[in-house]
């Protein structure tokens, strides 16, 4: 079997901060933070009541009302995001064959915020075991399962090739582009609607990681509370949002004279078969990971430009990939800008990978690192280059995006400069 | 909350615990015995750990130092909570 | 990056040595094989607690499942019913396969792959009980992983030690057949073994009231009438819990450590027609068949026999006997179709997965199991009812439509290249 070269030919983003790719990229560029007290709901009583949200009003961004109404947040962020990926790519989709289309969407919690509104209804503020029924409002079905967002997406832009949602936890975002790309790679579709959605912003979802002391307490100072690789950090700061890339047979881009991005040149994802939430010092399991999307692209990691981190603020997380990423680029690890982005716009649980996919995008178009906002006391176990508060210009040719998931995930994602490409 | 100032927690306690919430049988003599000996060793993850603290917490009514949730043996961890109870901290 | 052209395997291929499976019908393949043999059927009323007063009355439950007998007491405190399920299904796959550890020559040689429609439903309406009766203290440590949908293929790998690529689809039914195609790819492109399934739990009260929006929903009250496709009385599907796993292997590495080859994982191909729109099934679901018979490189006169997706919404059936006459010609009316889980229930991702375990069963019988409930079909087909059917099927088709809108087909060969 051949494999094709995959090309990203369009992208579009829902992020705290700003909703679409001029706004996102203002604030990584800028090195401002999105993170502040929850207004979603009332936080009080919790012990993290920070969070990344987005501004966003579907009727404001073409959502049809009936749309809009059968849809939940982190669906409607996906319908947004991937419009603006299909406008970007200049994709007709009447002009493409529905059957070699395909979408690939991810999601971590998928329909739990809404979810949670109806189960406060049906059980009468949690009084009941025994719900009623007559209680809930229309289009549940919808919230039950994350299928939804892939379907609605494919719904949206007239997909009939493979649609599958992808739920590995906080990697959903990598995996679901990675999925994509082999799908592209292998022929089964040429063209791919590839991201990931969810907007996580509610008591349950909160209350469970507080539970296990996983978010930031700084309520006293949220646009300063996601502190990725500083020494004072002490956990992520919950994010929402979405951001869908368009994928597709290098071939099939350049007949319809599409721009090109930059190209998916590598993709591996792991167990590390340890713990459900626990990451090991030594990080092995993701530097195979890196390893074999790095053998994947035909690739020495010397030639990496730009590591993308996971980053999520918490103690181990940030230890665990600082290993693993010196384990897999050597000495060229310390040469190398490692930055996170959730320092600025939190941890969106599945929607953040294919964000962070697309921040390295645009950091390859701009040939711009974007910074780790609020670093500034280093930590002895982590002694890599984190761009500490501001961007910095880099030549950027092949750049690498990781991430860590609930559940023992581990995922890289290499994107590479596509030869003669028009961007 | 006086009572706090009275109850401390024992092996059986803590042998009870681990078993209700986090599913880890260890019988409290044992688990006496080998007070020592890391909470991996009887099966006993992070997560069964901040669970116990959760369950300790609302028992009692009061915050646990961050630290409890971080021992490693039971012996380091019926000493903290143990003194956390009788300062009332 | 110049000029990269390279191949990946192609002369891997992907084949089944062991089946693991929880149903309606039964604990372990015995139980299941013997009531799906026998045209039996495990629909029942709603028995779980707090469903009493719902409209949905009928459903196939898993009774008799003790996971304690298979599973160590700390994996359940931290996890829901369905991955219960799995983290059994996975373990009597395993010993169906005798794939033990000395097996496995390194941990990243072993992969995880699961479908999930719902996640950890039961689980979950606890937690929002504790967090809303009682305040947020007192949501615990485990709803953090308890609740979503990769939590089965975490807890396999972890409670087995395997490292290699683990993936989740979470989908609607016809994801069950998209994850043994994603393992079978896992397989081919060089991953040595692939544990993979899907099981589903969702019987839980707050579960069941999400699931009253689909109207494909049967709300019939009697076991008899609630699920019967392809006849006049159809009135939509019953939901059920349960499912299976598949140990999935390279065949070399198969052959060589001694395991039965039981079948071949051949061809599938997934299109999309969208939610509710039966009729539109017919072209996604004809042409996801044409793309599992080329994929298997397979004549439709070769398919031995067709496990039908069988939703039960006449327009739907109408829409899969269409299909199937498009995809596979004059020889659609020939080939026997059978549709066991109107005995079981439809446990959404689980279903197509279960029917692939039970169609390895049918041919190492050489048995075609009838569709329970089922007699006049009024459609073009030959739909097995009844009693089971004696044949030597060596091929099976076996297909799955979602309720939000996918179609999905696999192809599984007996046995593996090799002469038997």
């Amino acid at each position: 079997m051949t494999r094709r070269r995959v090309a990203v030919t369009g992208i579009g983003v829902v992020a705290p901060g700003g909703i679409g790719v001029p706004q996102f990229w203002s604030l990584l560029s800028d090195g401002r933070t999105a993170t502040r007290r929850i207004s979603l709901f009332d936080p009080a009583g919790l012990r993290s009541q920070i969070a990344a949200e987005c501004d966003f009003e579907a009727s404001e961004h073409g959502l049809g009302l009936a749309t809009a109404q059968r849809s939940d947040r982190y669906v409607q962020f996906a319908l947004v995001a991937a419009a603006e990926a299909v406008r970007d790519a200049h994709l007709d989709m009447d002009r493409e064959d529905p059957w070699r289309a395909g979408a690939t969407l991810g999601t971590a919690v998928g329909g739990t915020t809404r979810l949670e509104h109806d189960y406060v209804l049906v059980s009468e503020r949690g009084a009941r075991w025994d719900v009623d029924d007559r209680r809930a409002e229309p289009h549940l079905e919808r919230a039950f399962t994350p299928a939804t967002l892939s379907s609605a997406v494919a719904e949206e832009f007239g997909v009939h090739g493979p649609v599958q949602t992808v739920s590995t936890g906080c990697t959903s975002g990598l995996d679901a582009v990675g999925y994509a790309y082999h799908a592209v790679a292998e022929g089964r579709v040429d063209v791919c609607l590839a991201g990931a959605a969810d907007s996580p912003i509610s008591p349950i979802t909160m209350a469970c990681f507080d539970a296990i002391k996983a978010t930031s307490p700084n309520n006293d100072d949220p646009a300063h509370a996601s502190r990725p690789f500083d020494a004072d950090r002490n956990g992520f700061v919950m994010g929402e949002g979405a951001a869908v890339l368009v994928l597709e047979d290098l071939e099939h881009a350049r007949a319809r004279g599409a721009d090109v991005y930059c190209e998916i040149s590598g993709y591996a994802t792991f167990g590390n078969a340890y713990h459900m939430t626990g990451l090991t010092k030594e990080g092995l399991e993701m530097a195979r990971a890196i390893d074999t999307a790095l053998d994947m692209a035909e690739l020495d990691g010397s030639a990496i430009d730009y590591v993308n981190a996971h980053g999520s603020g918490t103690q181990q997380n940030d230890r665990h990939e600082t290993a693993a990423v010196k384990r897999s680029l050597g000495e060229h690890a310390y040469n190398t800008p490692m930055s996170s982005i959730k320092s600025m716009v939190g941890h969106s649980l599945g929607a953040i990978g294919s964000i962070e996919l697309a921040a390295c995008v645009l950091a390859m178009a701009h040939q711009v690192v974007p910074p780790t906002a609020n670093y500034t006391t280093p930590d002895p176990e982590c002694d890599l280059d984190y761009v500490p508060r501001e961007a910095r210009e880099r030549t950027l040719r092949h750049v690498l995006s990781v991430g860590s998931g609930f559940g023992g995930f581990q995922s890289a994602v290499v994107l590479s400069a596509s030869e003669g490409a028009l961007r | 909350m006086t009572d706090q100032l009275d109850h401390q927690v024992t092996v059986e306690d803590l042998s009870a615990l681990m078993k209700r919430t986090a599913g880890v049988h260890v019988d409290p003599v044992t688990l006496g015995q080998q007070a020592d000996d890391g909470f991996d060793t009887f099966g006993l993850d992070s997560l069964g750990l901040l669970g116990i603290v959760a369950e300790l917490e609302k028992r009692y009514g009061l915050g646990l130092p961050e630290q409890a949730e971080r021992c490693k043996t039971p012996a380091d961890f019926l000493a903290l909570v143990n003194g956390a109870l009788r300062t009332g901290v | 990056m110049s000029g990269r052209q390279r191949t990946t395997g192609t002369d891997r291929r992907a084949v089944v040595t062991g089946l693991g499976v929880v149903s309606p019908h039964g604990v372990g393949v015995e139980a299941h094989w013997k009531a799906t043999a026998d045209g039996a059927s495990s629909l029942g009323p709603v028995t779980r607690e707090g469903c009493e007063r719902m409209p949905l009355k009928v459903a196939g439950e898993v009774r008799g499942f003790d996971a304690a007998e298979t599973v160590e007491e700390r994996f359940l405190v931290q996890t829901d019913r369905f991955t219960h399920f799995a983290l059994a299904a996975a373990q009597f796959a395993l010993a169906d396969a005798r794939f033990g550890r000395a097996d496995v020559d390194s941990p990243y040689s072993v992969g995880v792959v699961t479908a999930a429609g719902s996640g950890g439903g039961e689980f979950g309406q606890r937690e929002l009980q504790n967090l809303w009766g009682q305040g947020s203290r007192y949501v615990g440590p485990y709803q953090s992983i308890a609740w979503f949908y990769a939590a089965s293929t975490g807890q396999v790998s972890i409670r087995n030690d395997f490292k290699g690529p683990c993936g989740v689809v979470a989908a609607d039914e016809a994801g069950g057949l998209d994850a043994l195609a994603h393992a079978a790819l896992a397989v081919r492109g060089g991953t040595e073994t692939v544990v993979c399934g899907a099981t589903e739990a969702p019987l839980a009260p707050y579960s069941i009231v999400c699931q009253l929006g689909y109207p494909e929903l049967s709300r019939a009250g009697e076991p008899e009438r609630a699920y019967r496709p392809f006849t006049e009385a159809a009135c939509g599907f019953a939901p059920a819990e349960g499912g299976a796993v598949l140990v999935v292997e390279e065949e070399r590495a198969a052959l060589e450590r001694g395991a039965d080859v039981r079948a071949t994982v051949a061809g599938h191909a997934a299109t999309f027609t969208g939610p509710g729109r039966w009729a539109d099934s017919r072209e996604g679901l004809a042409r996801a068949v044409a793309g599992a018979l080329a994929e298997a490189d397979c004549r439709p006169e070769e398919v031995d026999v067709v496990f039908a997706d069988a939703l039960g919404i006449p327009e739907a059936d109408r829409a899969e006997a269409l299909a199937l006459a498009d995809a596979l010609g004059a020889h659609a009316r020939r080939v026997p179709v059978t549709a066991p889980k109107t005995g079981t229930g439809r446990a959404y991702c689980a279903a197509p997965v279960l029917d692939v375990a039970t169609a390895v069963l049918a041919m190492e019988h050489g048995l075609i199991p009838p569709t329970p409930h089922v007699s006049d079909v009024c459609h073009d087909l030959d739909v097995v009812t009844g009693r089971a059917r004696p044949a030597e099927p060596r091929t099976a088709l076996v297909l799955g439509r979602g309720l939000m809108g996918s179609n999905s087909a696999l192809v599984l060969r007996q046995g593996g290249t090799s002469p038997s």
